[in-house]
């Protein structure tokens, strides 16, 4: 039989009977303390009414004034947008309450890790440059050199390797950035702190994003010597730098002016003809 | 009839048209009054639960049906709004213990009905003020485990595998967190005055 609960053991276990987390034998014995005990019913009383009251519309009383339909669509226009221009998932299985680890390592250590390792692979695979097989004194032994290849192909793959990466890398980079120019002149989503507006928070953290990218690779680049390419990418870091300096509202004016300034220069066209011409070189090498 | 949440990720995992918008609309608000737990402030709560659902939308291919989905939504989510204290604490541009904004805890436009009494109004205002200090002066995990609970709708068992801790763990932070409230509104002076509820306690 069930010991009758006492003043200071009801009170205990009230709050878990509000959350219906107290067995059902303890939740009876309750009943009958707070049948009999006026105090402890006062208790219980008070206790419900603070959490009942506890309710999002009297705690949150500014969500009744959100349009939840609008920042439904922006959200949602905001995700395809992120995933078009292949930003990466950082959240796919994350710790309780904790970071997951990939947000530590930048993205661009773990593409130069990646491609040092490429390197290194390919290197290992042809015969590491200036090592030879030599023979009892010394000398690079006929059979074992002429199965190895020579100094000069080994720096031709590392070549053509490092020409295809920067091929790659700045395919990605103009992707990337006609991407973000395209959904910002055609559809950008409406501010909600400022009516006419358009909030443009993540097209200028993208732009950030771009032009660290564009200083990151700015060397691989150069190695392409492709004065199209030079002077397409000076221009197109002109316009990010302007996004990027932008405020997180940016009025119609605004983006009517880089509309116009895309358009005069012709550099989603430009940047269409250029990736396509780098994919095929990229398939042919 | 309205699709199971399980199903309803399926979708969004497989790219059928309309389904994250769906879940976009099922979980917003209940994901909004979470980073208001952390963050405590309207508009980086709503900027925060867009930003945890664009997460949310690139990681959908990861996501494995050993979670409630919106459990890991929450977790997508409270791991955001962490990023951002840390980054607040990092270059502060305001107190976290400050006041909020001047027209934080007025009534929403729309909700003034004309019906209502101004006293009663008044006094629905003044409580939630009070519950939402209430509810910040609890201590980080108890507030967390609070908020999940009340306001995303959590049920206990899915409030410990979104943390990763034992149920016993929820129950007792939740019992400490329902005390404190009480006696931090029973102790309020004038004494608190709670609006007439329909129907029985949950």
């Amino acid at each position: 039989m069930m010991t009758p609960f006492g003043c200071g053991r009801a009170r205990r276990a009230m709050p878990l009977r509000y959350y219906s987390a107290l067995p059902a034998e303890d939740g009876e014995a309750l009943d009958r303390h707070l049948a009999s005990c006026p105090s402890c019913a006062s208790d219980w009383e008070a206790l419900r009414h603070a959490l009942d009251a506890a309710d999002p519309g009297t705690v949150f009383p500014m969500e009744a004034e959100v349009d939840w339909d609008h920042q439904a669509r922006a959200t949602v226009m905001r995700a395809r947008t992120a995933a078009a221009a292949g930003a990466p998932s950082t959240a796919s299985q994350p710790g309780p309450w904790r970071r997951p680890w990939t947000t530590l390592v930048p993205a661009a250590a773990r593409w130069a890790v990646l491609a040092a390792a490429v390197l290194i692979a390919v290197l290992l695979v042809n015969g590491w440059p200036g090592r030879r097989a030599a023979g009892p004194d010394g000398v690079p032994s006929p059979s074992a050199s002429a199965g190895l290849p020579s100094d000069e192909s080994v720096r031709e793959s590392a070549a053509l390797i490092e020409n295809r990466l920067a091929r790659r890398g700045a395919t990605r980079y103009l992707t990337d950035s006609r991407v973000l120019l395209l959904n910002l002149v055609q559809a950008p989503a409406r501010c909600r702190k400022a009516d006419g507006e358009f909030d443009i928070t993540f097209e200028k953290e993208k732009s950030r994003e771009l032009l660290r990218r564009k200083n990151l690779h700015e060397g691989n680049l150069d190695t392409l010597r492709d004065r199209r390419l030079a002077d397409l990418v000076g221009q197109l870091e002109s316009l990010l730098i302007q996004v990027a300096s932008l405020g997180d509202c940016a009025s119609a004016r605004q983006i009517h002016d880089l509309r116009e300034q895309i358009e005069k220069r012709q550099i989603l066209l430009r940047i269409d003809l250029f990736t396509r011409e780098m994919q095929e070189k990229t398939h042919v090498v | 009839m309205e699709q199971d949440d399980f199903a309803l990720m399926d979708d969004v995992k497989h790219d059928r048209e309309g389904a994250f918008e769906a879940l976009v609309r099922r979980y917003q608000k209940r994901l909004y009054r979470l980073a208001f737990g952390y963050l405590r402030n309207h508009e980086d709560s709503l900027d925060a639960v867009q930003e945890a659902m664009v997460k949310i939308y690139l990681a959908r291919g990861a996501y494995r049906p050993t979670a409630h989905p919106f459990t890991w939504a929450a977790r997508i989510l409270a791991n955001h709004c962490i990023d951002l204290l840390r980054h607040r604490r990092s270059r502060p541009t305001e107190s976290l213990d400050a006041p909020q904004g001047e027209g934080e805890d007025r009534a929403p436009r729309h909700l003034v009905s004309q019906d209502e009494p101004q006293q009663a109004r008044q006094e629905r205002r003044e409580l939630g003020r009070v519950l939402k200090r209430a509810i910040f002066s609890l201590p980080a995990n108890q507030r967390e485990i609070f908020m999940l609970r009340h306001f995303g709708e959590m049920r206990l068992e899915e409030i410990a595998s979104a943390r990763g801790c034992a149920l016993g763990t929820v129950k007792s932070s939740l019992h400490r967190a329902a005390a404190a409230i009480r006696d931090y509104l029973g102790a309020c002076d004038p004494p608190i005055k709670y609006p007439a509820r329909e129907g029985e306690a949950r």
